[in-house]
């Protein structure tokens, strides 16, 4: 057993990571949100004031949150839709290729994100592949809008996250005692019905990890947006990184930022207490 | 700020041409090669790219001899009109330059430390802004840069850059008349110009037959879902503002305005906003779009189908310049730098081998017929009268732009 003194040592690693990676520049981003720029685009904290913050809830921006929200809820309602299916059939019927069936999973990590979003580009394009295709076997004479659409966006984040949605089922469905599926049929549950009464609810843990791992990256990513998306296809995220880039607002880019990583803290902080309901069953 | 490499043409963007470039593959080859080899074998370089990306886009051009110094014995010799280095003090030994990626003709470097003894290293970066960060107040160590014109006046202002000494730089002669006095910098005094091009629109010959020369065709109806406008709010906005007739660095609020519901009028019709022309105009998505008239030689190397026109309303031209920073310990020999930039076989060279225009009238004997002929690179003299340059706006009026950019980009 490690002493508590032991134990402490064992997680500073972890701890003065956080605090470098990640509560440091969180700190700098909510310094900088309270400044404003001079005329050369620089930084200045001298009156500290929340105007930025006042300018952010402006209902020009609920556009683009709003957008932002949808194609983060889709994203992971398809994620577990295509995820879960996936991770059980991977636990009970991967057998000895379970292992090179994770890997395939994970194969995608070893190609840049941009890359493959960029794949996506080419593939749904006007001349691309899949009007090629349509075009090919005759079902249709003109191109199908694909890129640049709600559904572009949506199918390129699915396909980015749907691996974190795919390994926390997978384990938390590999984990499942199956004598306790057994059980239940012995006292006449259906196969349907065990699986909606002892597999679904136990899996749960592994379901809410897998929406929070697809969510919260999908609310702030602006890539796919930006590069799948078009012009009726803004989210927040796109927004923040205008204001940093052309707009050289750093102050008011970084309020904006501050607030989105405010509400998913927020949201994600719920959904952890649930987690832990569901876990410790209070 | 209106610059085509800017910020908004992202990371993965620069990381595929550089790939491009290097392996010299077209995008269509890269798409063959995608399709014969399945995604994965073709990509893989490029995340190599990617990852090392900005870290490895420095193979310096490291001089090699340093030629003797010719300088001190000629002392007296008196500035030609033929670019003779201007003999009068001796230049430091070393010159730090700092340059975007692709952005040089080949032999210009080597030249110059051909021609002086001085050895130079060459730096570059991909993001303009990222540039800015790095070179803060007074260059930080760089001694010559390539910002912007429009940032120009805020640098000056502020003693980023220094006060060009004329006297070192004999070869401004060679500029043309339309770049003596530019709008950024009066004079010249504090930059000279590097290379600049204009913004209009491309088109599909194949899908928009009537050759239009209105930029109204942006609005045309029949083009909905496959129009484009560039995603920078300056250009945008001057594009409605000239239509409108206002000038496209207006500080009136109620012209902002009608050029926000113009523009408004025209976003159910767009399919993007993007500043990757060469994407967006080689993949059939657009068929009308408006792009910096610097891409449509590589647009054109896979569509050729592609046109391009100034709107008759007018335009806007943009451009890059070179100037020393306040900081330069090397401040003889970036002077000396600068005037190589400005002789016109070097200027030649540079847009011989980047495709942009120089302002350098001498340099047109030089420079390759084929990009001279091209009136999207090489507008006529009755173009050139029409366009307009975007100027640095102040933090208040660049916050009007910017509010009903996001008001435009956000809105339903």
């Amino acid at each position: 057993m490690l002493t508590k003194g032991r134990g402490t040592i064992v997680v500073l690693p972890a701890v003065v990571w956080l605090a470098i990676f990640f509560l440091l520049p969180l700190a700098f981003i909510l310094v900088v949100s309270l400044g404003s720029r001079d005329e050369l685009g620089r930084i200045v904290l001298d009156r500290p004031s929340l105007d930025n913050y006042r300018r952010a809830f402006n209902p020009d921006y609920l556009p683009t949150l709003v957008n932002a929200l949808r194609y983060a809820l889709l994203t992971t309602v398809a994620s577990l839709l295509i995820g879960y299916p996936v991770a059980y059939w991977i636990s009970h019927y991967g057998g000895h290729r379970k292992a090179l069936l994770l890997v395939l999973v994970m194969l995608p990590f070893w190609t840049s994100y941009l890359i493959r979003t960029y794949a996506w580009m080419i593939i749904l394009r006007d001349n691309g592949v899949v009007n090629g295709l349509l075009r090919a076997i005759g079902l249709t004479s003109e191109p199908i809008i694909l890129l640049n659409t709600d559904f572009s966006v949506v199918l390129g984040m699915t396909y980015g996250f749907l691996p974190f949605a795919i390994l926390p089922i997978y384990v938390s469905i590999d984990r499942l005692d199956d004598n306790l599926v057994a059980a239940a049929r012995d006292l006449y549950a259906s196969g349907r019905s065990a699986f909606l009464h002892v597999t679904l609810p136990l899996s749960m843990p592994g379901i809410i990890a897998a929406s929070l791992l697809t969510f919260i990256p999908a609310i702030g990513d602006f890539v796919t947006p930006d590069l799948l998306g078009g012009a009726q296809q803004t989210t927040i995220a796109k927004v923040i990184q205008e204001r940093f880039l052309d707009g050289r607002d750093w102050p008011f880019g970084s309020a904006l930022g501050f607030i989105l990583i405010a509400v998913t803290m927020v949201g994600t902080l719920i959904a952890l207490r649930r987690v832990r309901r569901e876990i410790v069953g209070e | 700020m209106s610059d085509p490499r800017d910020g908004s043409r992202n990371q993965v963007e620069q990381a595929l041409e550089r790939y491009l470039t290097e392996q010299q593959m077209t995008r269509r080859e890269l798409i063959e090669r995608i399709g014969a080899l399945g995604a994965l074998v073709a990509l893989a370089p490029i995340v190599a790219a990617c990852a090392t990306g900005a870290a490895s886009v420095a193979p310096s051009v490291v001089a090699p001899t340093a030629t003797p110094a010719r300088t001190t014995a000629a002392a007296s010799a008196a500035p030609t009109a033929t670019p003779v280095p201007t003999p009068v003090p001796s230049p430091e030994s070393e010159l730090i330059v700092y340059n975007w990626l692709d952005y040089i003709g080949e032999d210009v470097i080597p030249s110059f430390q051909e021609k002086y003894p001085v050895k130079v290293k060459y730096e570059l970066f991909d993001d303009i802004e990222v540039a800015y960060a790095k070179l803060g107040k007074d260059g930080s160590g760089y001694d010559v840069s390539f910002p912007t014109s429009v940032d120009i006046p805020r640098f000056s202002a502020a003693g980023t850059i220094i006060p060009l000494d004329k006297s070192l730089l004999p070869n401004i002669a060679n500029l043309g008349a339309e770049w003596k006095n530019p709008g950024y910098d009066p004079d010249n005094t504090h930059s000279v110009p590097y290379v600049w091009w204009t913004t209009g629109v491309g088109y599909d010959t194949k899908k928009v037959t009537d050759s239009p020369t209105s930029s109204k065709a942006l609005w045309d109806p029949r083009y909905k879902n496959h129009i484009s406008m560039l995603d920078d709010y300056q250009e945008a906005f001057g594009l409605a503002l000239i239509q409108l007739g206002y000038s496209a660095n207006t500080t009136d609020t109620t012209q902002m305005d009608a050029a926000l519901a113009l523009l408004k009028q025209q976003k159910p019709l767009l399919r993007t906003y993007s500043s990757d022309t060469v994407g967006t105009m080689v993949s059939g998505d657009v068929w009308i779009g408006q792009i910096w008239g610097s891409d449509l030689y590589q647009i054109n190397q896979e569509n050729e189908n592609i046109s391009f026109f100034i709107p008759e309303e007018g335009g806007v031209r943009g451009s890059d310049t070179a100037v020393i920073y306040s900081g330069a310990k090397h401040p003889i020999a970036a002077h000396l730098f600068l005037n190589h930039l400005l002789d016109a076989k070097v200027s030649a060279s540079n847009t011989n081998t980047i495709g942009y225009m120089g302002p350098n009238e001498a340099a047109k004997p030089f420079i390759d017929p084929a990009i001279l002929a091209d009136p999207a690179v090489n507008p006529d003299k009755a173009i050139l009268a029409k366009l307009e340059e975007l100027l640095d706006l102040p933090n208040a009026v660049d916050q009007e732009y910017l509010t009903r950019w996001q008001a435009l980009k956000a809105g339903g």
